[in-house]
């Protein structure tokens, strides 16, 4: 397929595709699969490089700089351009490999300082809270203009990968808001998504999108505030969630498939068999 | 599981764009969601599969209605073997949409009936009722009702149980504390019970 290069391209496109829809803790299984289907690491490589980017950064990739306890999330906020990203809690940047998911090469980097009291504060309550209801839990939050806004935006991420268990899970949240005005809105979009295929195949791929208003005043009362609006909405969610299995089993699964007839017993072939000969006998 | 299912059907097809010489082995080995097709002659509807496919074009057959289903659309395709004959009973159950929410069953069942030499032949009566001989056999599609109930039960529940494990609504502190407690507990009565015998 090199040989056409507008069917290079297409091949290139559909493989980067599969890659950004890899489900938590897959992402090598998929690459390598793909690898073998388009038969072109080079293009692969290079046609396909910025899909995972793109992966890792959608799915707050967690990592760990050299010498840290704490792990800092790869997410589009923190993306500097050229293979850099930066930590906002550790005020440095550093070169990450997408493929490798490793960090290397740390160099200072302050950050927005007019917003950096804001952004200690809302980081201390939400490391708390994040501590206290995620078991495996990460969270990074950054001090940004955007749009001409001073914005605060916090993003938790916590998984499971247990592939010889045939297993994988992840949850992701984001939760902006401004400062500039003492009313604001505070906005979140949740999302969760399970793999599980042992001996079959089933996902869960669930997302939500929240807005609660907030009364901006100082550092530490706003941050307090807002980790309680996420921490209601988050626990909402979850719940949410669990009675969602119970009506589904109840309601929707049952719709599509009985476990027995209306009539609460399993059907008797034979009956109906004697029965519909009876009949076309007697119409014959 | 609607996003996945319509996921799956581009995969297949986007797979075959890149290795278009795939294409007959995956189309075969791997399910795509029934699709339904009108029989403008008889007034029906009927589903699309592999084994009906005939290059790009389906044959139509007659429909068994199943009490399992209340509804939806089945269709059944069978074709002669050698020794006996073998067939698929295909199944599409749509959700009515109610209550905000979508689901689809699709069922595929292949079967091959053996015939020996030597077995004795239903009675012929006139009436071409040969495939209606082994109906209990084929009819008893048991396979289903488990696989129903491990989807429910495993499948359902594990997720659930994965989600619980990413985050929890409990306090981890106060998780820890009930555990502990609870650990407590059980000594305390167990080392009583053990007195007391």
């Amino acid at each position: 397929s090199a040989d056409f290069p507008s069917q290079a391209t297409g091949d290139v496109r559909i493989a980067a595709n599969f890659v950004t829809h890899a489900p938590p803790g897959e992402f090598n299984e998929v690459f390598n699969d793909v690898r073998l289907l388009l038969n072109n690491d080079n293009l692969l490589r290079e046609g396909a490089a910025h899909a995972f980017a793109q992966y890792n950064m959608d799915q707050f990739t967690p990592v760990k700089l050299d010498g840290s306890e704490e792990s800092v999330l790869i997410t589009e906020h923190g993306d500097l351009g050229q293979g850099r990203f930066f930590d906002p809690r550790k005020r440095v940047s550093f070169r990450f490999d997408h493929l490798r998911k490793e960090a290397s090469d740390p160099q200072p980097y302050e950050g927005e300082t007019a917003l950096r009291s804001w952004r200690d504060a809302c980081d201390e309550a939400l490391s708390a809270y994040v501590k206290e209801h995620y078991p495996t839990g990460v969270c990074t939050v950054y001090g940004k203009t955007v749009d001409g806004q001073q914005t605060i935006i916090a993003c938790i991420e916590g998984h499971q990968f247990q592939p010889k268990n045939f297993w994988n899970g992840r949850c992701r949240s984001e939760w902006k808001f401004t400062i500039s005005q003492s009313s604001a809105q505070v906005v979140g979009v949740l999302k969760i998504q399970v793999h599980y295929y042992e001996d079959g195949n089933v996902q869960l791929v669930s997302h939500k999108e929240v807005e609660e208003s907030i009364v901006v005043t100082n550092e530490t009362q706003t941050a307090k505030e807002f980790v309680k609006i996420i921490e209601n909405a988050e626990n909402d969610y979850q719940t949410a969630i669990s009675e969602n299995y119970q009506t589904m089993s109840d309601t929707t699964f049952k719709a599509l498939r009985r476990q027995l007839p209306v009539t609460r017993t399993k059907i008797d072939w034979n009956k109906i068999l004697s029965y519909k000969i009876g009949k076309e006998m007697q119409n014959a | 599981v609607r996003v996945i299912v319509r996921v799956c059907a581009c995969d297949c097809v986007r797979v075959i764009v890149c290795v278009p010489s795939l294409c007959e082995d995956l189309l075969s080995s791997v399910d795509q969601p029934l699709k339904i097709a009108r029989d403008k002659v008889v007034g029906k509807d009927y589903l699309l599969c592999d084994y009906n496919r005939d290059g790009d074009s389906y044959r139509c057959s007659t429909e068994y209605r199943d009490l399992y289903f209340e509804g939806g659309v089945s269709s059944v395709y069978l074709w002669d073997l050698d020794h006996g004959f073998a067939g698929v009973i295909l199944i599409k159950k749509a959700g009515d949409g109610s209550k905000k929410i979508k689901g689809c069953w699709d069922s595929i069942h292949v079967v091959e009936v053996q015939v020996r030499a030597g077995a004795p032949l239903p009675v012929q009566t006139g009436i071409n009722n040969v495939n209606c001989f082994y109906l209990p056999n084929l009819g008893n599609m048991d396979m289903e009702n488990k696989i129903r109930s491990t989807l429910n039960e495993i499948y359902f529940g594990k997720t659930k149980d994965i989600v619980n494990g990413l985050r929890s609504v409990q306090m981890l502190a106060d998780k820890s504390k009930q555990e502990a407690l609870k650990n407590d507990l059980m000594q305390v009565l167990s080392q009583r019970s053990k007195q007391q015998s």
